[in-house]
């Protein structure tokens, strides 16, 4: 019988177990973040923060989230009208707009990975042409090719939010790291 | 590797970025009354110029689009501003 239509499931990468998956290299370990809540507000954030979050901070490429008030939650900031709101829990907000700003939940639409360990800084400066220690107000950045949220949750811990579809991309680019030490030469500029 | 700086997000690499388009190119109008030759140049002729140019840029992890002045020999940047009010 002529086959029908192209196996295409060897063309993808495949996809850890993530509620298992975790990753270790010299100095450094890798594993998926669940059950934050993650919403996309646009418009006036400060508003946004006030009605969805109260006290939340927020947090820019490279820095330190959850140094303000707010209960764990803060914002990613995005772009010049664009955050996502990281809360320990989902929120359930409803979606549309409100007075100045705009919300869409989307719990699932970037998987959370955390990296920690001392030698984490050099691993992430691997992924990444930015100058982490010069900061930026958008957390937004290209690592390993890929657009995500960068920032850090203490200071031996990064974290990444990829869109979901190129998780198992970030996991694997991670896994290449597993054996080797990080490249030192990859040390944060201006450090 | 080259550094451009998005007015919102500062200093980043290059392929962060899109070109856009020449700055001040406008799209002629009414559309109705704009011959297909007129079109064919709006769409298919830039000034390409030697030296000084004035570019619209996009950040593409930002979503900022942006005027930058540079120069198209030396690729020197010697400028980048926010299209809207707020600047920095």
């Amino acid at each position: 019988m002529p086959e029908a239509m192209h196996d295409r499931g060897r063309f993808w990468t495949p996809a850890p177990d993530w509620r298992a998956a975790s990753l270790e290299g010299e100095g450094w370990r890798a594993r998926r973040i669940h059950g934050l809540g993650q919403t996309l507000v646009s418009g006036d954030l400060d508003a946004a923060r006030a009605a969805l979050a109260p006290g939340a901070g927020e947090v820019g490429l490279w820095g330190v989230a959850g140094e303000g008030a707010g209960d764990g939650a803060y914002a990613a900031r995005i772009a010049r009208d664009r955050a996502l709101l990281v809360t320990p829990s989902p929120l359930a907000a409803a979606p549309g707009w409100r007075d100045g700003f705009a919300v869409s939940p989307c719990d699932d639409l970037y998987a959370a990975v955390e990296i920690s360990g001392p030698a984490m800084p050099q691993l992430v400066a691997e992924g990444t042409a930015a100058d982490l220690e010069a900061g930026s107000r958008s957390a937004a950045v290209l690592f390993s090719g890929v657009s995500c949220l960068l920032y850090r949750a203490g200071p031996e811990r990064a974290r990444l939010h990829v869109e979901s579809p190129f998780a198992a991309y970030i996991w694997t680019w991670l896994h290449g790291c597993v054996g080797r030490a990080p490249n030192r030469g990859a040390t944060l500029q201006g450090a | 590797m080259q550094l451009f700086s998005c007015p919102f997000c500062g200093p980043r690499d290059e392929t962060e970025f899109l070109f856009g388009a020449e700055a001040g190119k406008r799209r002629p109008e009414p559309a109705a009354e704009v011959s297909a030759r007129a079109w064919g140049e709006h769409l298919h002729f830039a000034g390409n110029p030697k030296g000084p140019a004035r570019e619209i840029w996009l950040h593409l992890t930002c979503g900022e689009f942006f005027a930058m002045e540079r120069d198209t020999v030396s690729h020197a940047v010697s400028a980048t501003r926010a299209l809207r009010g707020g600047g920095q």
